[in-house]
């Protein structure tokens, strides 16, 4: 999942200073799921703005919806009403989402809600953690399943380093060292063989610019 | 609005075989009693438990040694257990479980100044267990320097003493505070003495000295202070012990997902628990298993517990359908109320009619809820809304609030307002008073959209800590009052406008001090600047 956190609401006045009505945008997707861009954040969130602004004497109309996901355009398409409407958007979708509606909906500027964090796993009730930064080159099979490069402060591919103490990382107590997880992963499933496996360090320099995926399977060639 | 007088029932099937975990006599009280009405399965890791013999060949009865509750999975009336059963996995249906895992003795010498066990010095539950003739001997036993907070070794040491005396001892109890708050021990305290039972009051520490020949306590009498010390000289001494949860207690509430309280024996210090009930429907608590506890409040367990599985002998069950509804439109499957749920209600379905992408929504089983609401309060899609108290309904009442607005627990707040009122009426002329099943549905948006409504001041009117009915409602709305005051410092509101009041509902003088300094706050801070008036 997705993993944001909501931004400043002093921010988000600022960015929306100098119109009189604005839509707040939620997504049931990821943002919902990490508690920070669902119908109830978008009424927090609304309510918040509508109330500092009538407190400045300059008051504003905030709309609120929130549809199924900001990373498809279909669903997207259901905010083209309210959009009409007002004058800018606040987008509590992730940094995928608040794009993409930018895209649908220009020339009405939208505005970021959130901060994306990261790609992360639900420990908890409002408790994530980062599992996946999207290298595109998984490496788990030779890591017993735990990932070097989004869980390690180098992101070494070839660890541990000399600041794991005790299992946890020299960056932070609150860390644990991944390598030192990796060791007694790797030894509990008996493939302790592996640790001494070098892993050649990644190509970074493929110099592809933004990533695209096609399924060709999918893709009809008909234009 | 719903019509209020228009409740649904529901009609469920249930399943009567009731699984009793505990092979001790506790356990076996539980299963001969829930046995007459329907099939009870007993088991136990232990196959030399005392209680095995009353129970094995009965009818309606299955006694299972050598088993371990691993895990648990479905809702009351139709639990899945599974186990390890002698070294295999298994699993077995049941409408209802009972934990009946006795307590233990545990004599701690610390207690008694490092004296140690021997010939002239027993603790309680060695002396029960030998059958030695005392006739013509002294007896001492001494209470109240361990297991302080039960009526459990006062009862034993009073029916052994009235015993031994019987046979010809000469029997002597020291206690500091003699408890006898049931009837059988005030009969048996009564009972004692005129057998010529010799109670020796101290106070403060002992000290015991043992030698070959006696076993000497040197003691302190609080109503005879010029004397320094008391001397009592006797064959031997029986020191009564604490009691400390069955070694399978913590495993067990891991694998049952029920809560445990002090001393780490089942079930939370709670007022509003009865004695009998877990955070989970369908789960129950009997006997010493949630504390020392001696006969006639057994028996009394036993009874509520029959009467409580006893709701499911007949196969069927009928309830009110008034768990919170979910709109699958809405729901995102994230888990939160399931994960915030105290009751373990909450289960993700998945089906084909539920509108959304993942063909699944949470549902709420109507024999597990409780119906508190948190569940509704803390989903982020706002999927969840519970019967009479749904958004719409609460929201109304606050939609032209007056100055002071006040979302207030049926528990405790709300009742407490009812009280102040006959009080001190024109206290509440410019309050709205908002009632809620607990404090959990206290939803953060409530109070940030009476402020914007026009309300100058909002107050969470909520159980006392540690006393929520609902396990941890109260601490929730704390958080989500917390999280409105962050919000509003954000906008340059002041926070102060939200303040929660912990309260009992017989506090209605309370409820008219919280009140009346919320009003002298909000007078002080002046109107609200950020109230949207349309």
């Amino acid at each position: 999942m997705i993993v944001v956190e909501n931004k400043s609401v002093e921010d988000i006045l600022q960015m929306i200073a100098p119109y009189k009505k604005v839509l707040v945008a939620g997504c049931y997707g990821c943002v919902t799921v990490c508690l920070a861009g669902g119908e109830k954040e978008v009424g927090l969130l609304a309510s918040q703005i509508r109330m500092a602004r009538q407190k400045e004497g300059n008051p504003i109309e905030v709309l609120e919806q929130t549809v199924e996901r900001q990373c498809d355009k279909e669903y997207l398409d259901k905010f083209q009403d309210n959009v009409r409407e007002v004058e800018a958007v606040v987008s509590l979708a992730c940094g995928i989402g608040i794009q993409y509606l930018a895209e649908v909906v220009e020339p009405v500027p939208v505005f970021p809600g959130v901060n994306t964090q990261f790609l992360g796993a639900n420990r908890d009730v409002g408790q994530w953690e980062e599992f996946c930064m999207a290298c595109g080159e998984c490496v788990l099979d030779k890591t017993g399943g735990l990932c070097p490069i989004a869980r390690c402060s180098k992101h070494l591919l070839n660890g541990p380093c000399g600041g794991s103490q005790n299992g946890k990382c020299e960056v932070s107590k609150e860390i644990d060292c991944v390598w030192h997880l990796i060791y007694e992963r790797l030894s509990a499933l008996g493939q302790l063989e592996k640790m001494a496996e070098y892993i050649p360090a990644k190509n970074w320099h493929r110099n592809e610019g933004p990533r695209k995926l096609v399924k060709e399977e999918l893709t009809l060639e008909r234009d | 609005m719903q019509d209020r007088g228009a409740v649904v029932y529901e009609e469920l099937n249930v399943l009567p075989e009731v699984l009793v975990i505990g092979c001790g006599t506790e356990g076996a009280a539980v299963a001969l009693a829930v046995s007459e009405s329907q099939p009870v399965t007993v088991i136990d890791n232990d196959s030399s438990r005392d209680g095995i013999s009353l129970i094995e060949g009965k009818k309606n009865i299955t006694v299972n040694t050598g088993v371990k509750v691993m895990g648990l999975e479905g809702f009351p009336g139709q639990f899945l257990v599974r186990f390890l059963d002698n070294g295999k996995h298994a699993k077995q249906n049941f409408g209802a479980i009972v934990v009946a895992l006795e307590a233990q003795p545990s004599y701690d010498p610390a207690k008694y100044d490092g004296v140690k066990l021997g010939e002239r010095i027993l603790s309680l539950s060695q002396f029960q267990k030998n059958n030695r003739d005392y006739a013509g001997q002294k007896l001492a036993f001494i209470l109240g320097q361990a297991d302080q907070d039960s009526l459990l070794s006062f009862a034993t040491v009073l029916s052994s003493a009235i015993a031994l005396q019987e046979k010809g001892a000469d029997v002597s109890i020291l206690y500091d505070d003699m408890k006898v708050s049931a009837d059988d021990l005030e009969q048996d305290y009564e009972l004692a003495r005129a057998r010529g039972v010799n109670f020796l009051k101290y106070s403060g520490d002992l000290q015991i000295i043992t030698t070959k020949v006696a076993a000497t306590v040197l003691y302190w009498e609080p109503f005879l202070p010029q004397i320094k010390q008391i001397r009592l000289v006797s064959d031997c001494l029986v020191l009564a012990e604490d009691y400390i949860p069955n070694p399978g207690t913590a495993d067990l509430a891991v694998a049952l997902d029920v809560r445990t309280g002090p001393g780490g024996f089942f079930q939370d210090d709670n007022v509003h628990f009865l004695p009998v009930m877990s955070n989970r429907e369908g789960i129950y608590f009997a006997g010493s298993c949630h504390g020392p506890i001696h006969g006639i409040e057994l028996d009394k367990e036993v009874e509520t517990v029959k009467a409580e599985v006893g709701r499911f002998a007949s196969g069927k069950i009928r309830v009110p359908a008034l768990q919170p509804q979910v709109n699958a439109e809405k729901c995102a499957v994230c888990l939160t109320c399931y994960r915030c749920c105290p009751h373990h209600a909450i289960e993700i379905v998945h089906d084909e009619s539920l509108n959304n992408m993942y063909h699944s929504a949470a549902r709420m089983n109507p024999l597990a809820c409780r119906r508190c609401g948190t569940c509704a309060a803390e989903c982020p899609g706002k999927a969840i809304q519970l019967p009479l108290y749904s958004d719409q309904e609460i929201l109304e009442k606050v939609s032209k609030p007056p100055k002071l607005v006040a979302y207030a627990c049926e528990n405790s707040g709300s009742l407490a307002a009812e009280y102040a009122r006959s009080l001190q009426p024109e206290l509440q002329a410019n309050l709205q008073i908002v009632p809620v099943p607990c404090s959990g549905k206290i939803d953060a948006l409530y109070l940030i959209k009476a402020l914007e409504r026009g309300a100058d001041g909002v107050m969470l009117l909520v159980c006392h800590k540690e006393n929520c009915k609902y396990v941890w409602g109260n601490e929730r709305a704390d958080k989500r009052k917390e999280q409105v005051q962050r919000r509003l410092a954000e906008i340059g509101l002041e926070g102060d406008r939200v303040e929660i009041i912990h309260l009992a509902a017989n506090q209605g003088n309370q409820f008219n001090t919280s009140v009346r300094s919320m009003v002298d706050k909000i007078n002080q801070l002046g109107s609200n600047p950020g109230k949207v008036i349309k």
